[in-house]
C-alpha cells in the first residue's frame, strides 16, 4: 500500500519535472536543464525512453529467472512467473520502440534508421514474439512450460548481447555507441547534468515499481484463473 | 488559458499526467478486484 501510494507520487512528480523544468543555454539555478545543442526540447526523452528500454530488460531477465524456478521445481506458478514477465516485457520492448521511433522522425529524419540500437531492439521483438507463438501452439500445459522455460532461457542469454554489447561496438546515432565511450553520442553531445541524473533515476525507479506492481497483479489473476479452471 | 497558449509543453505535460493518473486508477481499482476475487476464493475452498 506504501509502496502503490509512493509510487503514484513519484511518477507524477517525475513527468511534471520532466516537462515543466526549463532548459535553457545557461542554467541559473537547479531548476533548470542545460540546453543540449542539437536536442534542445527533443531531450526531455530521456526521461521516458530508457527507462522502458531498462524495464524490457529487467522483465526479460525475471522470465528467464522463473524459467529456471520452473525446470528445477516443476511448479506450474513459475511458467505463470515466467510467461507474465516476459509479457510485459514485450509490452515495454514495444513502448520503447515505439517512443524511440517517434522521436527519431523529428531528431534524426526518420522514424527507422537501422541504427545497431534499433536493429537489436526489433530482433528481441521477433524473438519474444516467437515466445508467445511457441507457447500458444502447444495445448500440453507441462509440455508448453517445459520448452517456453528453456526458450525464455535461451532469449534471456542474449539480451545483454543485443542491448549492451552490439549498440556499444558498432558506430550508430544512439549516444555509447563505439567511438564514444562516455555516452556523448557520435552525432551530438550527451552528458546528464546532475539534476537531470536525479529525475532520470527518479523515473528508473519509479517504473521499476510499477513493473513490480503490473508483474504481481498478472500473476495473481492468472492464479486465479487457473484456480477457477481445474475446479471446472 | 493565455498562459497555455504560450506555453505548449505544458499541455502536453497536462495530457501526460491525465494518462498516468488515469492507469493509475485502473491499476488501483483492478487490485482491489482482484484482492476480492482471491478472498472469495478462499472462502470458497
Amino acid at each position: 500500500m506504501i509502496l502503490k501510494g509512493a509510487l503514484g507520487v513519484l511518477l507524477t512528480l517525475v513527468i511534471i519535472a520532466a516537462f515543466a523544468l526549463p532548459i535553457t543555454p545557461q542554467p541559473q539555478s537547479w531548476l533548470e536543464f542545460p540546453l543540449i545543442p542539437g536536442l534542445e526540447e527533443k531531450a526531455r526523452i530521456i526521461f521516458f525512453h530508457v527507462p522502458t528500454a531498462w524495464l524490457s530488460v529487467m522483465a526479460f531477465v525475471t522470465s528467464m529467472v522463473f524459467g529456471i524456478r520452473y525446470l528445477r521445481k516443476r511448479d506450474m506458478m513459475d511458467d505463470i512467473r515466467s510467461s507474465s514477465a516476459a509479457g510485459l516485457g514485450l509490452l515495454f520492448c514495444i513502448l520503447a520502440t515505439a517512443t524511440g521511433a517517434i522521436w527519431a522522425k523529428f531528431n534524426w529524419g526518420s522514424f527507422w534508421n537501422w541504427d545497431p540500437r534499433e536493429t537489436s531492439i526489433f530482433v528481441l521483438l521477433l524473438i519474444y514474439g516467437a515466445y508467445f507463438s511457441l507457447r500458444s501452439a502447444i495445448e500440453v500445459e507441462e509440455k508448453r512450460a517445459t520448452l517456453s522455460s528453456v526458450y525464455s532461457i535461451i532469449a534471456a542469454v542474449t539480451v545483454p548481447f543485443f542491448v549492451f554489447i552490439m549498440p556499444r561496438i558498432m558506430t550508430g546515432l544512439h549516444p555509447g555507441a563505439k567511438g564514444d565511450p562516455d555516452g556523448a553520442g557520435p552525432v551530438i553531445e550527451f552528458k546528464m547534468s546532475p539534476n537531470m541524473r536525479v529525475v532520470f533515476f527518479a523515473s528508473l525507479i519509479a517504473f521499476t515499481l510499477l513493473f513490480v506492481w503490473m508483474f504481481t497483479l498478472r500473476v495473481r489473476a492468472a492464479r486465479l484463473e487457473s484456480h477457477l479452471q481445474a475446479k471446472g | 488559458m493565455e498562459f497555455l497558449a504560450e506555453h505548449q509543453l505544458y499541455i502536453v505535460m497536462i495530457i501526460v499526467v491525465g494518462i498516468w493518473l488515469g492507469l493509475y486508477v485502473y491499476l488501483f481499482r483492478l487490485d482491489g478486484r482482484i484482492r476480492k476475487l482471491e478472498k472469495e476464493s478462499r472462502h470458497e475452498s
